[in-house]
């Protein structure tokens, strides 16, 4: 298909290869072709500037690079070298070099002999929302917790946590058919996330703690993330003519600088959610405070070493087995001490904990008749978890968690009369999950947090499909999914509970789904996507009670048209709504719906051979509502929760002009006004007073030029 | 590392630095043979564009697709000799080019690679097998391929050049910036949930789908990477690998029990707000109703947290079960570690 005209304005292949044919590239027409056929490189330089204040962008912020100032600078290079004699490749890529989620890499590749990279990343995450507090030490293992005389005394916090990795890879073929590949990441996490702890006393169902009154407390405590994660892999491939093996190991380790979270009071008075004060010099305060001076611990160090054979196998061209064998040897062992916790029982250091798993896998694809495909696969996982058991609440102990995981799928696909291709398919799924083997706290009456496990479920699926191409510029496909999960025996943990609420992974589940798309080309410069979805899944148990059902909807639509030979335009709107219906144990009943409805129109186009002018807008709309009744008739406390809309509208505009071949201006303008009736945070207050917010309805404006030089 | 972290600027320099010599050691052999190279480089542009001459004499730079462009590319790299030309991926098609008594009209090249007419000229595209098998000819040798046959990819008869674009030098796909702009183009759900408030940093180009997937086929679910989700989610939260002393058995079953990693209303990625989402699977403690903060004043649970905003506000249930992705807390005293307290 051709552009009645390019940027170029003229063709210069013909030109390039009579030049060829004539005199080979030493002509003066030989820049002409050099650019056609050179990778080229680019050096773009810029600036950018942001609108208001920082608070007023926290969620275009959250990702963006952006420094806390109002202007940063624009650094992006991409260099791409190719010897052609010897046909290495060398490139080197930086990217936000100038903003806080930059990346550079370099790499030297020659194909089909070796390749080898590294590679350097940042990314900082900015929580968008502001926390006014007391607390000191945030971002180490020791935090003080000063009150605050009232909500809004303290300081603000803008929490953040920083990712930068380092990368390496190299590839080698050491024959012809033999390769070894090896890659290694280190990964550096720094800063502090939200986090807190609270109790009360004696809450129902947890007559272990006690204070003689009705009263709690709740403290905001960011938790240090200051961490490593190290990667590493290496794999050697054989590639034959039928066989494809590979084999490797794969090792992930995770170091954590702090062990754990260690909070003090530094005053001794606390406040109720009333503004009352809790005084923690006498009970229930005092115990309060005790209880939530407690150490916590953080994420323990942990590694997992991995040994696998991999591959593809041919048997003839049409029929063809893939399959993989992993064994996995996860440990997590450091030390309760080294971890700053005590209270460990007698002659226990660390957990010691261990888990082995395997995963086996083995597919088979065939197409014995022209019209006929068939597909057959079987993956089985099963962990073991050899942790020792000890007794750490003093009658409980700890608990492992082994299970036992088949899934299977066979499928059959075939070309019927009229352009029709129909796919019957069977989906098997099965887990088995140890029993508690221990006296855990999970079989403890008096906490009863879940009503009953379940060791085995099973669930079987069925799939049809059918496609077909109605015309040359028309196709559609129906599917309909039906599946049916049940399983053995419920393990009831605590006692009867008529009431009680079962675990929504392991009730029985109906589902059914059915999708229709399709795709419409009525002219050379118009063409349309359907797609239409529902889907419905119920739940039952033991009781009438917990999760009940869920549903989805959706349809959506998206258009690609080409208005003239410059111009382009691409548009989609599309809704999705999802449902849940539970009822809880307590004798109130939710109905949450979820409905999003998303908008997006984009142009780009060339005004002139010199000018480029794209843009993109887009408007998303999810709101939530959290309905609820109670079974009783009552009314519900304070009448019910409020909808929740969260609206984004995002315009992004972008021109570039030639300023001669090889260089260009480019601007850049992103408005975004993102407003939420978000509730979460409202009125809320810790009980040293700390509060946390965001402010709802945010505008945005980002500018930016750059100069781009190719090379 | 640290020094980098402190001094990206040096980063910058380390990357350049490291890429100058490299540069200049290629280009030092470059100057000395300049003569030699100039022309090896020449014979064999020249040499491969004559060969390619058939076909571009009438195929040029006003396609839809350009065709010089595919010489910056690998398949370009004419001193690698396993490179393709034109008649390697499309077919000798002698019929195409010397015409064919039987038809009216210039016949059909033998390969036609897209999705429908239109898409690869005025012709109708061959089957995705003979389109993929084209591409695989070459590049079954490729491990992260070994996965492809049986793959949903596969089986639903996406072609590499649905994806791909091989006459540029810049293959949307492959080009984290924009991959997800061809992900999308199929995948509608996930285009619409990455831009909710709760996200992974995908809209902002820091993340991508072949972070996770493998769109080249894999053993697990969802084309994964690795070979579970939990094993994919690790790769950046290996934190909640455990094991420990106190699990929460759903994190190490499966993470979008709870979360959706593509995007979510609810803080976290979480599926569903605390305390429905927690409540879906455990019974309630006692009578108390989701509420707000205001809506309680008042009532008698207003002198403590204990009341329907502390399960729904501020951070729902995970306010006092603060470790709910599991406890290595060995200790007996209160909180209780094994309600995932602390």
């Amino acid at each position: 298909m051709k552009n009645p005209r390019k940027q170029f304005g003229f063709s210069r292949t013909i030109l390039a290869l009579s030049v060829l044919a004539a005199f080979g590239l030493a002509h003066a027409e030989e820049d002409d072709v050099a650019q056609l056929v050179n990778p080229h490189s680019t050096v773009s330089v810029g600036l950018s500037a942001a609108s208001g204040d920082s608070k007023d962008r926290t969620i275009f912020n959250q990702y963006s690079g952006l420094r806390d100032n109002n202007s940063n600078l624009l650094l992006d290079y991409n260099i791409v070298k190719r010897n052609d004699a010897t046909g290495l490749w060398t490139t080197s890529q930086g990217n936000n070099l100038g903003l806080d989620n930059r990346d550079l890499s370099f790499s030297q590749n020659k194909q089909g002999d070796w390749k080898y990279s590294i590679g350097y990343s940042e990314l900082v995450r900015h929580d968008p929302r502001t926390i006014n507090t007391g607390v000191q030490g945030v971002g180490t293992s020791t935090l003080t917790v000063s009150s605050l005389a009232a909500p809004g005394a303290g300081t603000d916090l803008n929490l953040e946590i920083k990712r930068s990795g380092i990368s390496l890879s190299g590839e080698k073929w050491l024959t012809s058919n033999l390769m070894l590949e090896v890659t290694a990441k280190n990964e550096d996490k720094k800063g502090a996330r939200l986090s807190g702890t609270g109790i009360a006393c004696t809450p129902a169902g947890m007559s272990s703690i006690t204070c003689s009154s009705l009263s709690a407390a709740m403290l905001m405590l960011p938790e240090p993330i200051d961490s490593t994660t190290k990667q590493i892999e290496a794999r050697l491939n054989f590639s034959g003519d039928k066989l494809l093996l590979s084999g490797g190991y794969y090792g992930s380790f995770y170091s954590n600088a702090n062990g754990s979270l260690n909070s003090t009071l530094a005053s001794w008075n606390l406040y109720n959610p009333d503004g009352s004060t809790l005084a923690t010099t006498a009970a229930p305060g005092s115990i309060l405070a005790g209880l939530l001076q407690q150490p916590v611990a953080l994420p323990p160090d942990n590694q997992a070493n991995q040994v696998y054979v991999s591959g593809h196998y041919a048997f003839t061209p049409t029929t063809h087995s893939t399959f993989k064998y992993a064994y996995t040897h996860a440990t997590q062992n450091e030390t309760f001490s080294s971890m700053g916790l005590t209270g460990m029982p007698s002659g226990v250091n660390n957990l010691a904990g261990v888990v082995d798993s395997n995963v086996a896998q083995f597919g088979l694809t065939a197409r014995p008749i022209e019209k006929l495909s068939l597909l057959g696969n079987v993956h089985y996982a099963s962990k073991d978890d050899k942790t020792p058991l000890a007794a750490y609440s003093g009658a409980y102990t700890n608990d492992t968690h082994s299970s036992k995981k088949l899934n299977g799928k066979l499928e059959a696909g075939y070309a019927l009369p009229q352009n029709l291709r129909a796919t019957l398919g069977v989906d098997y799924e099965s887990e088995h999950r140890d029993a508690p083997v221990s006296t855990a706290a999970v079989l403890n009456a008096a906490l009863n947090p879940l009503t009953g496990l379940r060791e085995d479920t099973h669930e079987v699926g069925y799939r049809a499909e059918l496609k077909r191409s109605m015309t040359e510029t028309i196709n559609a496909v129906v599917s309909y999914v039906q599946s049916k999960r049940d399983g053995g025996s419920w393990l009831n943990i605590g006692p009867a509970n008529p009431v009680g609420t079962y675990p929504m992974t392991m009730m029985d589940r109906k589902r059914d789904k059915v999708k229709l798309s399709g795709d419409w080309t009525p002219t050379n410069k118009l063409s349309l996507q359907f797609l239409l979805e529902n889907g419905k899944d119920t739940y039952t148990g033991p009781t009438a009670k917990g999760l009940r059902d869920t549903g989805m909807n959706s349809y959506g639509v998206d258009a690609e048209l080409k208005v003239t030979d410059f111009w382009k335009m691409t548009g989609y709107v599309s809704q999705s709504t999802q449902t849940q219906h539970v009822d809880y144990s307590t004798g109130y009943l939710a109905e949450l719906k979820n409905t999003n409805t998303n908008f997006g129109v984009g142009v780009v186009g060339n005004p002139s051979s010199k000018l480029e002018l794209g843009g993109n807008l887009l408007y998303v709309n999810d709101n939530n509502s959290y309905q609820q009744s109670m079974a009783s008739g009552t009314p519900i406390v304070g009448g019910g929760l409020p909808d929740v809309t969260n609206r984004v509208i995002s315009l992004k505009l972008y021109g570039k002009y030639a300023l001669q071949t090889n260089a260009y201006i480019r601007a850049d303008m992103v408005y975004q006004n993102a407003k939420t009736n978000e509730w979460t945070w409202d009125s809320f207050t810790y009980s040293d007073n700390t509060t946390v917010s965001m402010q709802p309805n945010q505008k945005a404006v980002f500018l930016g030029a750059s100069y781009i030089y190719q090379f | 590392m640290n020094f980098l972290q402190k001094n990206w600027i040096l980063g910058v320099l380390i990357g350049c630095l490291a890429w100058v010599p490299a540069a200049l050691a290629e280009d030092a052999p470059v100057q000395q043979n300049q003569a030699a190279s100039a022309t090896a480089t020449a014979d064999a542009i020249a040499l491969s564009m004559k060969k390619d001459a058939i076909c571009t004499r009438c195929h040029d730079e006003s396609e839809t697709k350009p065709i010089l462009a595919l010489y910056q590319t690998k398949h370009g790299n004419r001193a690698d000799p396993r490179t393709p030309n034109c008649q390697s991926c499309h077919g000798e098609s002698d019929k195409h080019l010397h015409g064919d008594p039987a038809q009216k009209g210039r016949a059909a090249p033998d390969v036609r690679f897209g999705v429908r007419r239109g898409t690869s000229g005025d012709f109708a595209p061959n089957s995705a097998e003979e389109q993929s098998g084209k591409c695989l000819a070459c590049h079954k040798k490729d491990a992260n391929r070994s996965h492809w046959e049986g793959s949903v990819h596969q089986s639903q008869d996406i072609t590499c050049t649905q994806c791909h674009n091989i006459h540029s030098p810049r293959d949307k796909v492959r080009d984290r910036a924009t991959q997800t702009e061809v992900c999308f183009t199929c995948h509608k759900d996930q285009r619409a949930q990455i831009n909710r408030l709760s996200h992974h940093p995908i809209p902002e180009g820091k993340m991508t789908c072949s972070d996770c997937h493998n769109p080249h086929g894999s053993i697990g679910p969802k084309l994964m990477k690795r070979d579970s989700i939990n094993d994919v989610c690790y790769t950046c939260h290996m934190e909640k690998r455990g094991p420990f002393v106190y699990a929460h058995e759903p994190v190490g079953e499966d993470c979008t029990t709870c979360h959706n990693p593509h995007g979510t209303s609810a803080e976290s990625l979480l599926k569903m707000r605390p305390p429905f989402l927690c409540q879906s699977c455990h019974t309630p403690h006692t009578t108390v109703q989701p509420s707000l903060s205001s809506q309680t004043a008042g009532s008698p649970n207003s002198l403590g947290w204990w009341n329907g905003s502390a399960i729904t506000q501020g951070r729902g249930c995970v306010n006092c079960h603060t470790q709910i992705h599991g406890s290595n807390n060995p200790s007996l005293v209160n909180p209780a570690p094994q309600n995932l307290f602390r």
